[in-house]
């Protein structure tokens, strides 16, 4: 049936080895008809013999292909007497043969007997007759598998002994371990399912009968292709968020590119800013020596000049911006304008300026993207002098009543930042809102 | 259960079996060496430990066979009894012999009470052949196989072991058991019906083991049945000259044959030679012969006398006489040494020769016992005691 020669040709070793395995139901069938049988019994093993072959490249040598005889003994047909096949000289009857084994002759792979008290080793006659079974069954690595069944002389103990010889090799490689799948500590290992094909009518009809509730039409069974879809349905999910993502990822990138290129345009006006503060500065040194005031110092003159007062009065106001102007700490931010048409530049959070003085909080935005509401904060703050605001100012007033109903709810979202541009009242600076 | 005597192994056997195996226990010889038989050990059964014995219907059967002892198993099943048996052949696993050229197998009888035995003596052949192809492995020991199986003495009654190789060195050895043609017939009965053992059939067996197949390391042993060791003067019968390095058993086991010839027929001729030298006294001394032995000729007892000086004459004839001297012990009948026995005094050496016939030793004798006595007489006098 299946050729296993072991051939060693140097380079690329081709090597056969067999394993065998019998089911527990089978053994137990075997061990039952033997242990009851009043003398010796025999009869023949039925399975399939399965080969596999395994490449193993290595430095020592150039692959060598292992071959693997698996032999799976599923059932087995045992013989009622003794010399039933045979005669007495040990030659075998194929008639009577094919008789025991009517249409289940192809799937022999070997015979086995049963004897007591007797050495593990084949005799005479078995012998003779495994090698006229390897002829006549054409199977040239027929296997026998013999029982030895060993008693103390009390009967208190009882062995019972198996040995698989493939007695077709030379002789130093006869025997092979027999393995009954599960027959052991199952705890520690798993159990083993048997790929032994079941020939059972009945189960086959049962099988045969509610095997629609499993299977569809292609004997797949239905859970699978339910599962199937579910993960169908589930990949193309998860590439259509990839394409999401692809796509938000290219807009932040653009407005991350926006962002870097408004912070060069913040510090560029800074350093503009700065440059005029300094010319200012120097022009006013000119004029004014000794105008040198920091805007808290309330030591100043209240009558010196009236534009100065109010420059003085003002100067929370004023000097903060100035200040704001000079005192470069501050962070830049505040003293920009945001483009008025980016409604998401108002939900990002921009930093606070902790510990910058008098600095009013800034109030959300509230759709002037011009800072015209912290205006109107500061207005109130410096609430005397709006009554000596222009209309326009008092325009901006009303402005603020109306407004004013919106930084307390905002005030606390500190966070969310307009540039607390305080333009000055009365200053040569018109907020640009009027 | 392996030290049984053949009737307590027979008991235990099946009932239906047991007509084979008295067979073979209580006639059973086969191979040269007859001496020992077919023993049965180790008695197990194949029926269920339900059945009620004796069940026995398995067991080892030690076959001697050329100088080894094979253990054959033999698996008999009591449920069928008239099946033939099956063998395991113990540790020769290769010998397979053909069933076709075992009649009685193939036409196995288990009627006839004979077949078991026969079986066996057909199996030992077909070993002794299969022994033989194993020596092919050498070709010095088959070129002695060879030449020992044309000469006809030897050929037909030759047994050889062909021993496993040795697995340290290689070395193939090798055990020839020839059964020598000697003739042991005429060998005075007397001298065989001694042994308190079966005789059996008289016969020498040499044996030459050979260590290596070179033939440099060759051992051989000499077996004879126990009369013809007891007839021929006990172990030192057995002393064979060693195997000559690079001779071969063709010019051997012939030399060592005529050697055993030979000393049988010393035995025979120094069994002739004393009944001689017996009757030659008997007519010398007449009425001075005490007694004397009158089966093997071996002892001659005289009562002399000399002025009046009575004294006894022990004649002993050794085994290879004439070859060997009789030894002559004088005894006084009146004298007693301090230990209560009779005075006397041993003679090994005196005018001897082994060409005298009966008469002149008998005359020579006389002559030697007159000139002998004064002597003893005083002796006897000085230090015996009345």
């Amino acid at each position: 049936m299946y050729s296993a020669c072991a051939k060693d040709c140097g380079l690329g070793a081709y090597v056969s080895i067999m394993a065998a395995s019998i089911s527990g139901y089978t053994f137990s069938s075997v061990c039952y008809h033997s242990a009851n049988s009043n003398s010796d019994h025999e009869g023949f093993l039925l399975g399939e013999v399965r080969q596999e072959e395994t490449l193993s490249i290595s430095d020592s040598h150039i692959g060598s292909s292992e071959f693997l005889s698996v032999i799976e003994v599923h059932n087995h047909e045992p013989c009622a007497q003794l010399f039933s096949f045979y005669d007495y000289a040990g030659n075998v009857n194929e008639e009577n043969l094919n008789r025991i084994l009517k249409d289940r002759r192809k799937n022999v792979i070997g015979w086995y007997r049963f004897r007591r008290n007797t050495q593990q080793q084949m005799s005479f006659r078995e012998q003779v007759i495994h090698k006229q079974l390897t002829n006549i069954l054409g199977i040239p690595d027929l296997v026998f598998l013999l029982f030895s069944f060993i008693s103390t002389a009390n009967s208190s103990t009882h062995a019972l002994e198996y040995v698989l010889f493939r007695p077709n090799r030379n002789r130093y490689n006869q025997k092979i371990s027999l393995s009954i799948p599960n027959l052991g500590n199952t705890s520690q290992q798993e159990y083993k399912v048997s790929s032994v094909p079941n020939t059972s009518k009945n189960y086959a009809s049962v099988i045969k009968e509610h095997g629609t509730d499993f299977f569809d039409k292609d004997g797949v069974m239905k859970d699978i292709r339910a599962i199937f879809q579910v993960y169908s349905a589930l990949q193309e999910r998860v590439q259509a968020v990839c394409g999401e993502v692809d796509q938000s990822e290219r807009v932040r990138e653009k407005i991350q590119e926006e962002v870097n290129k408004l912070k060069e345009e913040i510090a560029l006006r800074k350093r503009n800013s700065a440059e005029e503060e300094r010319r200012l500065q120097e022009a006013t040194a000119v004029t004014l020596p000794d105008n040198s005031a920091l805007p808290d110092n309330s030591a100043l003159p209240d009558s010196s000049h009236s534009s100065l007062t109010r420059v003085v009065l003002s100067g929370p106001s004023v000097e903060p911006s100035l200040e704001r102007a000079v005192n470069s700490s501050s962070p830049p931010i505040y003293s920009t304008t945001l483009p008025p048409d980016s409604p998401s530049a108002i939900l990002l959070p921009r930093p606070q300026a902790v510990g910058s003085p008098g600095h009013p909080s800034p109030s959300v935005g509230l759709g002037n993207g011009d800072g015209s509401s912290s205006d109107s904060l500061n207005r109130q703050a410096t609430g005397q002098e709006d009554e000596d605001n222009s209309d326009e100012d008092s325009s901006e007033y009303e402005n603020l009543v109306s407004e004013q109903l919106q930084p307390p709810s905002l005030s606390e979202a500190v966070t969310l930042g307009r540039p607390a541009t305080v333009w000055p009242d009365g200053d040569a600076h018109s907020p640009p809102g009027s | 259960m392996n030290s049984l005597s053949p009737e307590a192994a027979l008991s235990r056997i099946s009932p239906e079996l047991r007509p084979l195996l008295c067979t073979v226990v209580r006639n059973g010889r086969v191979g040269l060496d007859s001496s020992g038989c077919l023993r049965i050990t180790d008695l197990k059964t194949g029926c269920t430990s339900l059945m009620p014995g004796p069940c026995c219907d398995r067991f080892k059967l030690h076959i001697p066979y050329a100088g080894e002892t094979l253990k054959w198993d033999i698996i008999f099943n009591a449920s069928d009894p008239e099946l033939p048996p099956d063998f395991i052949f113990g540790e020769d696993a290769d010998f397979l012999p053909e069933p076709s050229e075992l009649p009685h197998l193939v036409s196995w009888d288990a009627g006839k009470p004979e077949c078991l035995l026969q079986l066996v003596k057909e199996l030992l052949q077909q070993y002794h052949q299969y022994q033989c192809q194993r020596l092919r492995d050498s070709s010095r020991l088959l070129f002695e196989y060879d030449s020992l199986l044309d000469d006809p003495n030897y050929g037909r009654s030759m047994e050889i072991y062909a021993g496993r190789k040795n697995t340290w060195t290689g070395e193939f050895s090798a055990r020839f058991l020839l059964k020598l043609p000697v003739d042991f017939s005429n060998i005075p009965i007397y001298l065989l019906k001694d042994t308190a053992l079966d005789p059996g059939e008289d016969v020498a067996l040499l044996s030459v083991s050979f260590e290596d197949a070179e033939a440099t390391q060759v051992f051989p042993k000499l077996y004879l049945s126990p009369s013809i060791e007891h007839a021929l003067g006990g172990s030192s019968a057995l002393h064979i000259p060693a195997f000559p390095g690079g001779g071969c058993l063709i010019d051997y086991v012939p030399q060592v044959c005529q050697l055993l010839t030979n000393k049988v027929q010393y035995v025979i001729q120094g069994y002739h030679k004393r009944r001689e030298y017996i009757a030659a006294f008997l007519s010398h001394f007449g009425m001075g012969v005490v007694e004397y032995d009158a089966v093997g000729f071996t002892k001659l007892t005289l009562l002399l006398m000399w002025k009046d000086f009575c004294f006894l004459v022990h004649v002993d004839l050794p085994l290879y006489f004439p070859r060997d001297q009789p030894t002559l012990t004088f005894q006084s009948i009146y004298h007693f040494t301090s230990s209560g026995q009779l005075y006397s005094q041993v003679q090994k050496s005196y005018p001897y020769s082994p060409r005298w016939d009966g008469n002149e030793m008998a005359k020579r004798a006389k002559a030697y016992f007159k000139s002998f006595i004064p002597q003893f007489q005083e002796g006897a006098f000085a230090n015996g005691k009345l």
